[in-house]
């Protein structure tokens, strides 16, 4: 296919063509004049630089030295697996726009995937990701990696607005500046780390996807804060992680900016998530932290919405105060999502809040906003809406309707008002299941969340998964047991379903230990009163449970 | 977010422990522990709330049985508030096992098995 031709292309040079892939092991000819002016990189007072005054000056050293029109740096965030524009010159959209690029794809992201340098002769005929790097006319671009000690840390990239062809010296360079760059960005970084933990404003502007929400069963959110141009704003959002295979979503916006806007919404953020996680729905959390705004007595207004995604069903609960309608994208269809909205939190004392549904198809995502994203001066609200649409339709995950609204939306010049996006998607069920799952007890609540989502798709009734979630959850657990040392500690989950009927199959590698006390064996009597036929199969290899159950179903 | 939660209350003569959310291996010792550590040696007994529990499974049951025999071995009773059509009255019925302790369908009616002795004036 095209992608694998492309990936050859990259390895084998061929002069003439897009991309020339430049080996970091070929040896590098003569030092040219070039390269002997770029002693300048390891200058030892470049250590001893913050991390801000440090990328400025690696970019200015880098742009003299090559001769370039733009620089840029972008650094991994290792949990997002993705590229983080965080300094550039000639091209400064990257960093304000938050520019994200994930590993492996577009020509920064292969740069990282491959730890190699690239250089990209015509950008028009290339595979690049980022649309900055066109709308800003560059012609030609020369990448490498930044490595220190073996660890990939980011990528190191120049750009040219007239096609020019970098060759061996110019690569030395660049190699050089990214080898001597990437250790002191690396210490400062870290230096800049523990200064950001005494930093509000940072913690407020940064929040970070809490941990391991990227990726929940049954869904992926994608989160991301752009902080206006000159402002503090007062925008937020929330990812919480519920009861129940839920997760709740909140975007909201405090009216006003600076100091008092930002602080405000720093107690409403808390107060939303704290009702929450009480367990309220959507309409009732809203109401109580309206009555929480009340109680201040102080002007103060937000608008915000909070929407419940649950993971057995793919449905929504949604709540909103005066907020922007969500969107949905449905493949290549995205549609607003209109609901009658409350007024805004603190505009009116005891309001009720109603609570809406929206139901998603897997695959399908919901994209929550902020007005930054969608409102220009002169031009009606519900154009920047419609044009927001436009933008994240066809968008195939949620991190990918983040970068496109970011990329269409966000002006080049920057943002007047802050933005925040949080857009979650549902994820697609698998007609049939064949999980290989870490054998540790914590495993089974993941088993049981993934089986519930699994039985809901297959068209079963609310008993039809209580009693087959218990059981294979069952026969998971013993599998758990038996992995004592020296089996491996994994087990395989198994499921398909034809005609109503449903099949879960649990195969261990350990050893079949008798029943152990009263426990196990209420276990297995829970598996064969909960399962129309069970079958166990004791071989040397390990133990298989197959079990079947005819769908009740309504 | 833990899998379940369990939060204490003392009344007159027993403890009542509402446990939320899901028990599994994962989890039932510790609930047991929390639950039987929280006791205090004058209480008549524990009423176990399972109303609002969403799942409980054959390790789950196990610690219970576990923690009767812990608060018999004190003197103290386990009443367990398990209403008809719960997901734990139904993990039960299809362990086949027979109840491990006393169960009403309500808080209110655990409470008033206890002896009614009036709270110290003050």
């Amino acid at each position: 296919m095209a992608e694998a031709d492309r990936q050859q292309q990259v390895r084998r040079p061929r002069l003439g063509t897009g991309q020339i892939a430049l080996e970091s092991a070929e040896p590098i000819a003569e030092p040219s004049e070039q390269v002997r002016s770029s002693h300048r990189f390891s200058d030892p007072a470049l250590s001893e630089l913050s991390l801000e005054t440090l990328l400025d000056e690696l970019l200015n050293r880098t742009q003299e030295a090559l001769g370039v029109d733009t620089v840029a740096i972008l650094l991994l965030d290792g949990e997002a697996q993705q590229l983080v524009a965080r300094a550039a010159k000639g091209i400064e959209e990257e960093v304000e726009r938050g520019v994200r690029i994930p590993i492996g794809r577009g020509f920064a992201g292969r740069i990282a995937a491959e730890r190699v340098a690239i250089f990209i002769a015509d950008v028009d005929h290339a595979d690049v990701l980022n649309p900055i790097l066109r709308e800003k006319g560059i012609r030609s671009l020369l990448g490498a990696p930044l490595i220190v000690e073996g660890t990939l840390i980011g990528v190191l990239h120049v750009g040219s607005l007239t096609p020019r062809t970098f060759g061996q010296d110019d690569l030395a360079v660049l190699q050089l500046a990214a080898a001597r760059a990437a250790p002191a960005i690396e210490r400062a970084s870290l230096r800049a780390q523990l200064a950001h933990e005494h930093s509000v404003s940072v913690a407020l502007q940064r929040s970070l996807l809490p941990k391991g929400m990227g990726e929940f069963t049954g869904m992926r959110v994608a989160v991301r804060y752009v902080p206006a141009r000159e402002e503090v704003g007062g925008d937020w959002y929330d990812v919480i992680e519920l009861p129940r295979g839920r997760v709740g979503l909140v975007i909201g916006d405090v009216v006003g900016h600076g100091i008092a806007a930002a602080a405000l919404m720093g107690r409403l953020r808390t107060s939303l998530h704290a009702y929450a996680i009480e367990g309220h729905g959507p309409g009732r959390t809203l109401e109580l932290v309206d009555r929480f705004i009340q109680s201040l007595n102080e002007p103060a207004m937000a608008t915000a919405a909070y929407a419940v995604f649950d993971t057995y069903n793919s449905m929504v609960q949604y709540a909103t105060a005066g907020h922007l309608p969500p969107v949905v994208v449905s493949g290549a269809e995205a549609r607003v999502v209109e609901v009658t909205p409350a007024p805004p939190l603190g505009a009116f004392p005891y309001g009720r809040i109603p609570e809406h549904e929206i139901g998603l198809a897997g695959g399908d995502i919901l994209f929550l906003y902020t007005d930054g994203l969608v409102e220009r001066r002169g031009v009606p609200l519900s154009d920047g809406i419609d044009a927001l649409a436009q933008s994240v339709r066809g968008a195939v995950s949620a991190e990918e309707a983040c970068v496109a609204a970011v990329a269409d939306l966000v002006p080049l010049e920057g943002l007047r008002d802050d933005v925040a996006i949080v857009a979650l998607q549902s994820s697609l069920v698998p007609s049939e299941l064949h999980l290989r799952l870490p054998a540790e007890p914590k495993t089974l609540a993941q088993v049981r969340r993934i089986l519930r989502r699994w039985l809901v798709e297959r068209g079963a009734n609310e008993g039809d998964v209580a009693e087959v979630t218990i059981a294979v959850s069952e026969a998971c657990a013993n599998a758990i047991e038996h992995a004592y040392p020296p089996a491996p500690a994994s087990f395989q989950l198994d499921a398909w379903g034809n005609n109503g009927e449903i099949t879960v199959a649990v195969r261990d590698t350990g050893q079949w230990r008798s029943t152990r006390g009263q426990n196990r064996g209420r276990g297995l009597s829970i598996i064969v009163a909960a399962m129309d036929d069970v079958q166990i199969d004791r071989l040397d290899s390990g133990t298989e449970v197959v079990m079947r159950r005819r769908l009740r179903q309504t | 977010m833990s899998l379940a939660d369990v939060q204490i209350t003392l009344a007159p003569n027993a403890l009542v422990a509402h446990v939320t959310g899901e028990i599994d291996m994962s989890n039932a010792e510790e609930m047991g522990a929390t639950v039987i550590g929280a006791t205090p040696i004058e209480a008549q007994g524990v009423v176990l709330d399972l109303s609002k529990l969403d799942y409980l499974d054959s390790a789950g049951i196990y610690v219970i049985y576990g923690m009767r025999s812990s608060l018999q071995a004190r003197g103290q009773a386990l009443i367990l508030v398990i209403p008809p059509r719960s997901p734990v009255h139904d993990a039960l019925r299809l362990s086949g096992a027979e109840h491990p302790g006393e169960v009403t369908e309500a808080v209110e009616d655990a409470l008033r098995a206890f002896d009614r002795v009036d709270p110290p004036s003050p």
